[in-house]
C-alpha cells in the first residue's frame, strides 16, 4: 500500500518528464490528463483501503495516510484532474496563438506537474518537517507558474507570492521547532517527535506555553499559504495574474493544503490546550478573513480578483466551522473544503475562457456572455449560485450545516454575523457577475471564439460541466460513501 | 540534553555571537546604502555559521556541521556576492531613498520590538540557566527586525535583506532551542534556494523593466 501511495504523488510528475523532454501542448496536455485521472482513481482506492484499515504508517511516519489525509487526497485529485483538462485547452490555444513561446509552454507543463506532485506528497507526510519541506517546494513551483508570462505585473505577482509565502511558511517552521521543543522529555526518538501521529498520542503530555506559541505560529504560518486575513495580500494578485488553470489549482488545492497542515497542528492542539484557546484563534482569523473577503468583493473590478476574494472568504468560513468545533463543525468544514475546491475550480477554469474570449480581465467590459459564448456563461451563472451557496447546490449544504454547528457551539451572535456577511458576499459577487452574464452584448468588442478546434472544445467544457454537476449532487444528495469519509477524517482527529 | 547552559563556554559564546547578530541586524536597520545591507548581512551570517560550529561541536553532530559549512558557503559569500554581481553592480543601485519612516523613528521601533521579543519569552516557556534563555529572545528579536525591514522599506532589494535576516534569526533560535530537529538542513536548503530564486526575480523583473530601479514603491499596478 505504500507503493500505491509513493506511486499516487509521484503520478504526475509524469507530465514534468514529458516538459523536459521536448513534449508541445497537446502530448503533454493528455499527459497531464492521463496523471490527473490516475491519481483520482488511486485516491479513491486509498479512500476504500483507509475505510477498512484506518490508518497507514510506514517508513518511520514519512508515509502516514489516515481518514482525514485520505479526505485531502482526493480533493486535490479531483482538482489535479479538472485543472488538468482546462490546461490541456487553455495551453493549446496559448501556443497556436503564439502568445506563450513553447518554451513557456514547456516550462507551464514541467512546474504544473511538479506542483501537483508537491501538494499530493505533503498530504501524504505525516512528518510535520518534511510537511515544511514540501509545502515550501511547491511555493516554488507554484510561483513559476505564476511568473510564466513574465509581464511586469505577472512577475510583480510572483515576488509578492513567494516572498510573503515563504515568509509565512518560516514562521510556521518556526512553531514546528516550538512543537517539537514543546515535547521535550517525551520517550520519543527525534524523528518520532516530530511525527504527527505519535504528536497526537502524547498531545496532553506536551509543555503548555511552547505549545501555545507553536500553534498560534503554526496557523499565522500556515495561514499566509491559506490566504487568512490579514495575511492574505498575495493571494488576488497570484490568483489573477496566473494563467487560469493555475489559479484553480491554487484556488482550489493549493490552500486546502495549507489549511489541512493548521488542521493537524489545530488536532494536537486541541486536546493540549483545550477546546477554548482553538476556539479562539481560529474563529478570530476566520471572521477576520470573511470581513476582508466581503469587503473586496464589493470593491474589486477584476473578475478573476473577485474569485480570488472569494476564496479568502471561503477559506475563512472553513475556519469558522473548524473554530465553532464539534462533530458538526468539523463536518461541515470537511464537505466545505469538497464543493469550495469544485466550485473554485469550475469558477476558474470559466474565468480562463472569458479571458480568451474577450482578452479583458475587467467585469465591465463583459457582456451578454450568455449569447456570445452560452457555454461559459450558463456555467458561470450556475457556478456563481453555487459559490455563492445557493441551493440547489453544494455549498448551501455545507454553508447551513457551519451555521448550525455556530449556533449549537458558538452562540448566538457569530453564526448570525457570519450570515449578515454571507448576504452582503451574495449581493457584491452577483452584481458584478450578473451584467456579465446577462446584459447585452456590446458590439463593439471583437469576441474571439476561445477554442477553435473541436478537441480543444471538448476538453474546456468537460471539466466545468462535469465539476457543475457535482456540486449539484452533491446539493441535493450526499452519496453515502462521501459521508462515510467525512467522518472517516473527523475520526482521525480523535 | 538538548540545550548548553548559560555558563558553559560555548554557551557564552552562543551568547556573544547572537548579540553580535542583532546587532548586526540593527546595523542593516540603520543604514541607506546598498552595499552596506549585503556587508551587515554576510557578516551577519558568518556570525550565525560560527554559532552553528560551536554548537556542532559541542554535540558532536554531523549535520550541524554541514549547517555550519552550507551557511558559511551560501549566506556568509554566495548570497552576498551574487547580490552584488547581480543586484548592485547590474542594476546600479547606491542609496536606498524608498524608506516609509526615518530612521530614527524605524531604530526606535526596532528597540521596541526588542523589547517586545523579551516579553514574549517569559521565563514560564524556556527554564532559566540554559542558554537558549538568553538566545531566543535573541533570535526573536532578529526575525521582528527582518520583518520591520520589509515593511519599513519599499525596495525590492531591501525587501529581500530583511526576508535574509528573519532567516538567519529562525536558524539561530533552531540551533539554540533544538540542535537535534531533524530536518535542520533540508530547511536550511530550502529556504536558501528560496532566496536564490528571489534574487533571480529581482534580476529579471529588473531588467525587465530596463530600469536602474525596480522599486516596489512603482510597483502599484495590483492593488487592493
Amino acid at each position: 500500500m505504500t507503493t500505491l501511495v509513493i506511486l499516487l504523488t509521484l503520478l504526475p510528475l509524469a507530465t514534468t518528464l514529458a516538459a523536459i523532454g521536448g513534449a508541445q501542448a497537446r502530448v503533454a496536455g493528455y499527459l497531464a490528463i492521463a496523471a490527473g485521472c490516475g491519481a483520482v482513481g488511486l485516491s479513491i482506492w486509498l479512500l476504500f483501503w483507509i475505510a477498512g484499515h484506518r490508518v497507514l504508517s510506514s517508513l518511520s511516519g514519512f508515509v502516514y495516510v489516515d481518514g482525514l489525509s485520505a479526505f485531502f487526497l482526493f480533493t486535490v485529485a479531483v482538482v489535479v484532474l479538472l485543472s488538468s483538462l482546462g490546461s490541456a485547452a487553455y495551453l493549446r490555444v496559448q501556443e497556436i496563438s503564439g502568445e506563450l513561446s513553447s518554451v513557456q509552454v514547456r516550462m507551464y507543463f514541467g512546474f504544473f506537474g511538479g506542483f501537483a506532485s508537491l501538494m499530493l506528497a505533503s498530504l501524504s507526510t505525516g512528518n510535520l518537517g518534511m510537511l515544511f519541506v514540501l509545502i515550501e517546494a511547491s511555493t516554488l513551483a507554484s510561483a513559476a507558474l505564476v511568473g510564466l508570462e513574465a509581464q511586469a505585473s505577472s512577475l510583480e505577482a510572483a515576488w509578492k507570492y513567494i516572498i510573503i509565502s515563504s515568509l509565512g511558511v518560516t514562521i510556521a517552521l518556526v512553531g514546528t521547532m516550538f512543537l517539537f521543543y514543546s515535547g521535550t522529555g517525551l520517550p520519543l526518538t527525534d524523528n518520532l517527535r516530530l511525527t504527527w501521529p505519535y504528536l497526537f498520542q502524547h498531545a496532553s503530555e506536551l509543555a503548555h506555553p511552547a505549545l501555545k506559541l507553536a500553534f498560534l505560529l503554526s496557523v499565522v504560518g500556515y495561514g499566509t499559504k491559506v490566504g487568512l486575513a490579514p495575511m492574505h495580500t498575495w493571494l488576488p494578485d497570484a490568483h489573477s495574474e496566473a494563467p487560469s488553470p493555475t489559479s484553480a489549482m491554487l484556488s482550489a488545492a493549493l490552500l486546502n493544503t495549507g489549511m489541512y497542515a493548521i488542521i493537524r497542528f489545530l488536532a494536537i492542539a486541541r486536546i493540549g490546550l483545550g477546546t477554548h484557546y482553538v476556539q479562539v484563534v481560529m474563529l478570530s482569523f476566520g471572521f477576520a478573513s470573511v470581513l476582508i473577503g466581503v469587503l473586496f468583493l464589493v470593491t474589486t473590478i477584476n473578475f478573476k480578483r473577485l474569485f480570488a476574494y472569494s476564496s479568502v472568504e471561503h477559506m475563512g468560513i472553513i475556519a469558522i466551522a473548524l473554530g465553532f468545533g464539534g462533530q458538526l463543525g468539523l463536518y461541515g468544514a470537511m464537505l466545505h473544503t469538497l464543493n469550495h475546491a469544485i466550485g473554485k475550480a469550475v469558477l476558474f477554469l470559466t474565468s480562463g475562457d472569458v479571458v480568451l474570449g474577450y482578452r479583458t480581465r475587467e467585469a465591465t467590459k463583459v457582456r451578454g456572455l450568455l449569447t456570445t459564448l452560452p457555454l461559459t456563461g450558463t456555467v458561470l451563472m450556475l457556478a456563481t449560485f453555487s459559490i455563492l451557496g445557493s441551493p440547489p447546490f453544494g455549498l448551501f449544504l455545507s454553508e447551513l450545516t457551519i451555521l448550525r454547528a455556530g449556533f449549537a457551539h458558538g452562540g448566538l451572535w457569530l453564526p448570525l454575523a457570519l450570515l449578515l456577511l454571507l448576504v452582503i458576499a451574495f449581493v457584491a459577487f452577483a452584481r458584478r457577475t450578473m451584467p456579465m452574464i446577462l446584459g447585452e452584448p456590446d458590439i463593439r468588442s471583437q469576441v474571439l471564439r476561445p477554442y477553435v478546434a473541436g478537441e480543444q472544445r471538448v476538453l474546456a467544457a468537460l471539466p466545468i460541466v462535469a465539476g457543475i454537476a457535482a456540486l449539484l449532487v452533491l446539493g441535493l444528495w450526499i452519496p453515502a460513501g462521501l459521508h462515510t469519509m467525512i467522518l472517516e477524517s473527523i475520526g482521525a482527529l480523535g | 540534553m538538548e540545550s548548553l547552559t548559560a555558563t558553559s563556554g560555548a554557551g557564552v559564546l552562543l551568547d556573544l555571537c547572537g548579540v553580535l547578530m542583532l546587532l548586526c541586524a540593527f546595523a542593516c536597520l540603520g543604514s541607506k546604502l546598498f552595499n552596506r545591507y549585503l556587508t551587515y548581512y554576510g557578516a551577519q551570517s558568518w556570525l550565525l555559521a560560527i554559532a552553528c560550529g560551536v554548537v556542532a561541536y559541542n554535540f558532536g553532530r554531523v549535520e550541524l556541521w554541514v549547517l555550519a559549512v552550507l551557511t558559511l558557503a551560501v549566506k556568509g559569500i554566495g548570497i552576498p556576492a551574487a547580490a552584488r554581481r547581480l543586484l548592485i553592480e547590474r542594476l546600479e543601485l547606491q542609496r536606498d531613498v524608498a524608506i516609509s519612516t526615518g530612521l530614527s523613528t524605524a531604530i526606535i521601533l526596532g528597540g521596541a520590538l526588542t523589547a517586545f521579543s523579551y516579553l514574549v519569552i517569559r521565563p514560564q516557556l524556556l527554564p532559566t540557566g540554559l542558554v537558549a534563555a538568553a538566545v531566543i529572545p535573541l533570535s526573536t528579536a532578529m526575525i521582528l527586525l527582518g520583518c520591520e525591514v520589509m515593511v519599513v522599506r519599499r525596495h525590492t532589494v531591501a525587501q529581500l535583506i530583511g526576508w535574509l535576516l528573519v532567516e538567519n534569526g529562525v536558524f539561530l533560535g533552531a540551533i539554540t532551542l533544538v540542535a537535534t530537529f531533524p530536518f535542520i538542513v533540508e530547511a536550511g536548503v530550502f529556504l536558501d534556494i528560496v532566496a536564490g530564486v528571489l534574487i533571480m526575480v529581482v534580476f529579471v523583473s529588473g531588467l525587465a523593466r530596463q530600469l536602474a530601479e525596480a522599486s516596489s514603491a512603482e510597483l502599484r499596478e495590483l492593488r487592493g
